[in-house]
């Protein structure tokens, strides 16, 4: 193996790229526990986090692009390589609705929720379920379990729409509720993107182990 | 003795007049038969190994095939049924570890190697549909159609004139006004008239290593070949040099279908449109084999076969 320094150096990526996975992990978990448990503190500790969160994402792509320019990769590295990238500003994004979900949290206010949270700690669950096998499978370089998570995705849609639904149904008998169900219907807006990103991680997965770039995205064109 | 030099005089004994070749402005590059253009690329690797390789249209144009080439130098079998076509017009790279044969293969698309004693081939290499190994053909004629540029410049010790028009003198061209036609054209297309247009009586040998560099490849495009063989042509010069080779070897090839051999993958991913990757079939026989040949985006991307990924990752070899 005479490549000992750069694979240590893609080790070390790989192993930040998870650092910031779980990260961002905890984010959307802590930040969907503080909308159900109204806490404004964590929420607005959680908002202020991003910041973290951003940081990591930079500093993960620098040392991608340095890796590049010195060791000049090619086949399967530069392909992780690429896809590290990607996963990175994937998982920054999901940083994201870890963020606005605190912040629909803080504009609520004083307010109470309009229904106690049930699906949406539930899509929370599945989507962060997902995320983190995705990003065990994309260490792992392995395309066959990354193939089958975007399934799943269909759970937290149908959740979604449950979700939509109950809420609409509220909104036209008590239209006094609208601005406080339409911040639910935002934050679980939020939780479906968060699925159909670990959607594309799972597509970067199966491009690094395989060189071909396909959609795993069983629910497109689907009007949700 | 210096090879270019050595190969220049055996070409002068053995052409038998000066009819050969009446005139150098008739030399023009034929066109493919129509036929050829619906071949496919050839691979050595089983088909199964590799996904299919469609060259683009413009693509399916061959310069020169080689057809279950194998080569012995007396027992020692250095080539074993290698079999890849060139495309007209495209960069060509050879890469792989030192003693595969790289050289050798590149040495045998214009006869180079009928220089070295006991040498045996199996096999055909087609330029433009013929043999150019089969009986009674002209090698003088191959080896003006195919130049070479090797991996030390060597000019000959004569004036940078004297050193490209010596090519076209050898041919039979006399006519002064053509010859500085030559000259300059040929200096020009490998970007260095306007480095040397002033000094066209001094010494080749006075020039830079990338300015000799580059007066070998003008010297090699005097006689208006159609494909040009580079044996690692910057691996003696310095980077800046070395970009210089690259930008001309890409200005060239609207004109002229090249094969380089290089030991710097990084130099084969930049300037080729196709790369092939030799390796020995194993320690004990060292008999070079092609392991895989296809686009350069996908050999450095994504290569189909273990032993390529292992190379260009830099994991062997």
């Amino acid at each position: 193996m005479p490549r000992e320094t750069f694979e240590r150096e893609l080790q070390e990526l790989k192993y930040e790229l998870l650092i910031l996975g779980s990260i961002v992990e905890q984010a959307v978990r802590g930040a969907v526990e503080a909308l159900k448990l109204r806490d404004l503190d964590s929420a607005r500790r959680i908002y202020a986090g991003d910041q973290i969160i951003n940081e990591k994402r930079y500093e993960i792509e620098q040392n991608c692009l340095i890796l590049i320019a010195t060791q000049q990769p090619m086949a399967r590295d530069l392909r992780m390589l690429a896809a590290i990238l990607e996963v990175n500003t994937e998982l920054e994004r999901i940083g994201d609705y870890a963020k606005g979900i605190c912040k629909i949290n803080l504009m609520l206010g004083s307010e109470p929720l309009v229904k106690p949270l049930i699906d949406i700690p539930k899509m929370a669950d599945l989507g962060l379920d997902m995320l983190h096998r995705a990003l065990g499978a994309f260490i792992a370089g392995d395309a066959d379990t990354a193939r089958t998570i975007p399934n799943e995705d269909d759970q937290v849609d149908e959740l979604y729409n449950r979700v939509y639904n109950d809420l609409l149904k509220m909104m036209f008998t008590n239209p006094e509720i609208i601005p406080r169900a339409n911040f639910l219907i935002w934050a679980a807006h939020n939780l479906e993107r968060l699925a159909d990103r670990v959607t594309n991680i799972c597509e970067r997965t199966v491009f690094l182990a395989t060189g071909e770039i396909i959609e795993l995205d069983m629910a497109e064109g689907k009007v949700i | 003795m210096d090879m270019f030099l050595d190969t220049f005089l055996l070409d002068f004994q053995n052409r038998n007049s000066h009819h050969n070749f009446p005139s150098l402005i008739d030399y023009s590059v034929t066109e493919t038969a129509e036929e050829d253009k619906t071949k496919k690329v050839s691979f050595l690797v089983p088909a199964s190994q590799i996904d299919s390789f469609t060259p683009s249209p413009q693509d399916t144009k061959y310069k020169a095939s080689i057809l279950n080439f194998s080569l012995f130098y007396g027992k020692f079998q250095a080539l074993r049924n290698i079999s890849m076509d060139i495309m007209a017009n495209k960069i060509t790279a050879i890469i792989g570890p030192s003693g595969c044969g790289k050289s050798t293969l590149l040495r045998s698309l214009n006869r180079m190697n009928d220089l070295v004693p006991n040498i045996r081939i199996q096999g055909q290499i087609l330029l433009e549909g013929e043999n150019i190994y089969a009986p009674g053909v002209d090698i003088v004629g191959v080896r003006r159609r195919v130049g070479m540029v090797f991996q030390r410049p060597n000019p000959f010790p004569k004036s940078i004139y004297d050193n490209i028009a010596y090519g076209p003198r050898l041919y039979g061209m006399r006519r002064r006004a053509l010859l500085d036609e030559i000259v300059e054209r040929s200096l020009q297309q490998a970007a260095l008239w306007d480095e040397v247009k002033d000094k066209l009586h001094h010494s080749g040998m006075a020039l830079s290593g990338g300015q000799q560099q580059r007066l070998c490849i003008a010297r090699a495009l005097a006689v208006q070949p159609e494909m040009i063989l580079m044996d690692e042509p910057a691996s003696a010069l310095d980077p800046v040099a070395t970009l210089k080779i690259e930008e001309l070897m890409q200005s060239l090839k609207s004109e002229y279908t090249i094969v380089i051999v290089t030991h710097n993958m990084q130099q084969a991913a930049r300037v080729s449109d196709y790369t092939a990757f030799m390796m020995i079939d194993n320690p004990q026989n060292r008999t070079g084999v092609l392991v895989e040949y296809g686009p350069t985006a996908q050999v450095f991307t994504n290569p189909q076969n273990k032993q390529t990924e292992d190379y260009v990752t830099g994991r062997f070899g």
